[in-house]
């Protein structure tokens, strides 16, 4: 994500490695390098003084809990289903291989030695993973291939220490790995919005032709990083293919593969610096200098600089309306708003092209544009207001051919872990050679109980997902544990193309129907 | 080999903008605001981050013949056809060994900025790198988080300063009173290093580690933050559901010197708090020294109520003391810490709720995740970056967007900048009106040197509150409503 700023040799190249900024080269004041030994919350650094004594196992889990409302309080989406997706990240970029040498250990002793003015850390416990296992994870952990979507509720991955001696390390790796709440939100979310397009798209124009494109990925700006901004992007393209956000693809390539060359598109298109530049009175030679730009690929134009209804009708309507004309249907001019009431401001715009431009009646009886001209809404674009556009077209007989969407924000930064109430948990743990099922049950919350003992996915003989737990899984009634081991001792032992998370992910036919429906 | 880069810097299509400005134009000079909103909730904000960016990805050789190369053969992939200025970039690597040609003024990191005021200018230095200025607009406007993260934690700390100098006569310990318990449930590790940082120009405690690092590595601190040692759930359910007694003692004894946060509510925290902590462990509490609080951690249920049902079981079973301002103190070994479903409005409703039933604010410290990191986006204080002059034809031109669809999102025009006027209010004057011995932007970067640093030492002072935040009933309300009034001639584009 820094390649182009990276100074220094041999670091890798997104954001260096999990030490995150320190770069040994340049910065005197560099101490702490060790990959381990920092992504954790502070206070996970006492953990292994808090066990049970002759704690020799701990196992935890994650799962994106599910959430009884009241009846009261529906919410608009319910996001029923998860898309598991960004634990390959994670295992690569944070927790394979060796994650500590000696001098790192020191400098984190020291460093936590002033963060809690107190000798806290596990000196001892990481010396033993130094010596024992040249600084490897002695943890497995074991999980849905990626890609899979799966009902709330249930087990998506479960980690538990391989070593007697390092029963504390599931605890320390906890932090890192909720972290994958952000992509498989991502995921979710942006997939929920396909099931929309979906549904729109084939009731205003009987096919799915496009739908990949349907929805562009216009958040690297708003995001909080550059990291944020490789793996969410990534997540988006789980479900479509066009992005503005490159640094996905990079994470995509280095992380997951895929047989394409690239798996995410993009169109030339303006933006407001390169129209408003030549001037308020300026703005069809704007318009026109770019349209002849690029005559044989979509350009996408943004026309609300000054008046985008009189943009639409004087200057795309009439005064360039030829050389729109003369463009064919694999280089259309993408008209975009950008300001106003997203629904209002669409069907606007698309009522003014209707007027000055030929439409057509599609098969299923809706107006499509001619298609040199089509419209991107790119502004306020969210799961609801998605929605709310694309019933508002179909109640005024336009079809979703006619029309792409942006999403920045609400894609890749308006999201939280407790949108699908992503939540790590220890479920057993093993004290005096004995194991326990364990739990909470706060009496406050019965949102917040936690899964009881060793856990496993299966397939119920009606197709449905069930999570066993306390080990049932082990008595074979419902056939094989779903969960499969990715990571052990340090070695990522299972690994998914981006092609494989593609297909997990995909529509079902079955999704398809009931949208329809 | 995998080669981040030109494109991590921006947004695809940006990479097709060298085509579309106007013939012979030689300089593109944009500017960064957090446009102000009618009826938004927050009128000022803290400036910070910038450093790291400039730092991290802007400053120095940033392009090599090998990443054009690559950023080439990428770009055609992507656009499915050539579009890459290749001719461009290469300039920039013979002309100036690949060092950005380009002109940053900014406030400095620190300084509180009303809404609707520039806060940084962007500029290409060589009339040939005029494409330059927009090419960095994406990254530069990620600005948004460590700015946006820094101001809501100052606006946490308003509220946390308010209600103890009502109800304590002091700020003592302010600045350990709220808690980073956000490095789960942020993004990445990236963004949870900025925001961690941003929230230490407010406050010494965090658990974001990443944050410390930081802050030691871009703003030449080397310790910004500090914790406790905490109990999480695990901890304490791994004992069983019968032991949770043991559990609590095992924590008391294994941190006896030394504030210990455990959280009490695995299964019923008013048991908890009234059986274990209040009776069969009560003397192990009694014992502890002030200096090494047990602090007791609620974490489900409603916040408020949770919390004033915990602070009377704990008065019942400890007693509890009166300070010098006549609200009601824990002893000095016992204190709470609520770290759930902290947000800027439920802690206000915690405060006050506390303070009407005649709590002090000392007995209580926060945590907060989400809403401090995570919960917050680019909207939240509309950061825009947009062009407001250029050169063409050798002549200035002041350029503007003006939506008729949308008054707000309207731009600043002209060349910029930053000044106290005589009132003593900070503006912004547009159309290159400005005088430079006024302006209050300070060139940072220039041609790929970092020309200003700022510690987070001097950060901090920058960002101090200021009385009217900690006691605003004292203050002349004349002064709230003329600052009111004041933003309302700053509506972009309206003069």
């Amino acid at each position: 994500m820094n390649g182009l700023f990276q100074k220094g040799e041999g670091l890798q190249t997104l954001v260096g490695p999990p030490l995150l900024l320190l770069h040994k080269d340049s910065c005197p004041l560099g101490k702490l390098e060790g990959k381990k030994l920092h992504e954790i919350c502070s206070s996970s650094v006492t953990h292994y003084k808090q066990y049970p004594p002759n704690t020799s196992k701990v196992y935890s889990y994650f799962e994106c809990r599910e959430k009884k409302t009241e009846p009261t309080k529906l919410r608009k989406v319910k996001y029923d289903k998860t898309v598991f997706y960004g634990l390959q990240y994670i295992l690569h970029r944070y927790l394979k291989g060796q994650v500590v040498t000696r001098e790192k250990i020191q400098e984190a002793k020291e460093v936590y030695r002033e963060h809690f003015q107190d000798d806290v850390f596990n000196e001892k416990g990481w010396n033993y993973i130094l010596e024992k296992y040249n600084g490897h994870l002695p943890i497995e952990i074991k999980a849905v291939p990626e890609g899979s979507v799966i009902p709330r509720g249930n087990v998506l991955f479960t980690v538990v220490s391989t070593d007697p001696e390092c029963y504390w390390l599931t605890n320390w790796v906890e932090t890192i790995l909720v972290q994958i709440w952000y992509p498989i939100t991502v995921a979710t979310n942006s997939r929920e919005q396909k099931k929309i397009l979906a549904k729109y798209l084939m009731e205003t124009s009987g096919s799915l032709e496009g739908l990949e494109y349907k929805l562009h990925d216009f958040g690297y700006r708003g995001v909080s990083s550059q990291e944020t901004a490789g793996i969410g992007a990534s997540a988006h393209l789980v479900n479509f293919k066009g992005t503005d956000t490159v640094a996905g693809i990079c994470v995509i390539k280095k992380y997951y593969g895929t047989k394409d060359p690239v798996p995410g598109f993009s169109v030339p298109a303006a933006e407001h610096s390169t129209i408003t530049a030549w001037g308020k009175d300026h703005e069809k030679d704007a318009f026109e200098h770019i349209i002849k730009q690029f005559p044989s690929v979509p350009v996408s134009i943004v026309s609300d600089s000054y008046d985008i209804y009189n943009a639409c009708e004087k200057i795309w309507g009439e005064d360039l309306r030829g050389l729109i004309e003369m463009r064919s249907a694999d280089a259309p001019l993408v008209v975009r708003p950008d300001s106003g009431n997203p629904l209002d401001t669409v069907l606007k715009v698309l009522e003014i092209l209707g007027k000055k431009f030929p439409l057509v009646e599609n098969s299923k009886g809706y107006k499509v544009l001619p298609p040199y001209i089509r419209v991107i809404q790119g502004d306020g674009v969210d799961i609801n207001t998605l929605q709310e556009i694309v019933e508002g077209m179909k109640e005024h007989r336009w079809s979703i051919e006619n029309i792409a969407f942006g999403s920045g924000g609400a894609l890749l930064q308006k999201l939280t872990r407790d949108l699908l109430n992503c939540s790590f948990k220890c479920s057993y743990v093993v004290t005096n050679g004995l194991g326990v099922n364990v739990f909470k049950d706060p009496v406050a919350d019965p949102n917040k109980r936690s899964k009881k003992g060793r856990l496993s996915l299966h397939r119920t003989p009606s197709g449905d997902f069930v999570t066993l737990e306390e080990g049932k899984g082990d008595l074979e009634e419902y056939g094989e544990d779903l969960l499969h081991t990715v990571f052990r001792n340090g070695k990522i032992v299972k690994t998914y193309t981006f092609d494989e998370v593609r297909d997990n992910a995909k529509l079902k036919e079955s999704e398809l129907e009931d949208l329809l429906l | 080999i995998f080669i981040i880069q030109i494109y991590n810097l921006l947004s695809s299509f940006q990479i097709t903008h060298y085509k579309q400005y106007p013939p012979n134009i030689s300089k593109v000079y944009s500017y960064f605001e957090c446009r102000h909103k009618k009826g938004g909730q927050y009128n000022e904000v803290v400036f910070f981050g910038l450093q790291y960016l400039l730092k991290k990805y802007l400053a120095g050789r940033v392009v090599t013949e090998e990443k054009i190369q690559e950023a080439k053969v990428f770009y055609q992939m992507h656009f499915k056809q050539s579009v890459f200025d290749e001719e461009g970039w290469r300039k920039v690597l013979e002309k100036y060994d690949g060092r950005l040609p380009i002109r940053i003024k900014a406030v400095p990191e620190g300084k509180i900025i009303p809404r609707g005021n520039v806060l940084f200018t962007v500029e290409n230095t060589d009339p040939d790198f005029f494409w330059l200025t927009n090419y960095i607009e994406t990254m530069l406007l990620q600005m948004w988080y460590p700015i946006t993260v820094a101001t809501i934690s100052r606006e946490f700390k308003k509220i946390l300063a308010k209600h103890l100098k009502a109800t304590s006569g002091s700020l003592e310990g302010l600045d350990l009173k709220l808690h980073d318990f956000g490095y789960r449930g942020v993004s990445s590790q990236e963004s949870a290093a900025l925001g961690g940082a941003a929230h230490l120009v407010n406050f010494c405690s965090t658990d974001t580690v990443a944050g410390l690092l930081m802050a030691q590595r871009y703003y030449a601190c080397p310790m910004a933050g500090f914790s406790i040692p905490a109990a999480e759930h695990s901890t304490i359910i791994s004992w069983g559901k019968s032991r949770e007694k043991d559990a609590f003692e095992c924590l008391l004894d294994q941190f006896p010197s030394g504030p210990v946060a455990v959280v009490s509510d695995s299964y019923d925290i008013f048991k908890a708090c009234k059986h274990i902590w209040g009776d069969k462990l009560k003397e192990r509490v009694m014992e502890r020294s002030e200096d090494s609080a047990l602090i007791i951690r609620p974490d489900s249920g409603d916040p408020a109520e949770t919390l004033i049902e915990v602070i009377k079981i704990l008065e019942e079973c400890f007693g509890c003391s009166q300070n010098s301002v006549g609200y009601k103190v824990l002893p000095s070994y016992l204190r709470i810490i609520q770290g759930d479903g902290i947000d800027l409005n439920s802690i206000n409703e915690i405060l006050e709720k506390l303070s009407d039933e005649g709590w002090s604010a000392e007995n209580v410290f926060f945590g907060c995740g989400s809403a401090l990191l995570q919960k917050i986006n680019r909207d939240t204080l509309n950061c825009a970056f947009k062009c407001s002059y250029v050169e063409t034809n050798g002549k200035g031109m002041d350029v503007y967007k003006q939506p008729v669809t949308d008054p707000s999102k309207g731009s600043k025009r002209g060349r910029l900048c930053l000044r106290r006027n005589s009132d003593g209010f900070i503006e912004t004057v547009e159309r290159g009106a400005g005088k430079p011995h006024e302006d209050m932007l300070v060139t940072v970067f220039e041609n790929g040197t970092i020309l200003q640093e700022y510690t987070l030492d001097e950060i901090r002072k920058a960002a101090q509150l200021w009385e009217e935040d900690v006691s605003p009933s004292e203050h002349n309300k004349e002064d709230d409503t003329s600052l009111e009034i004041h933003q309302k001639h700053i509506i972009n584009g309206v003069h």
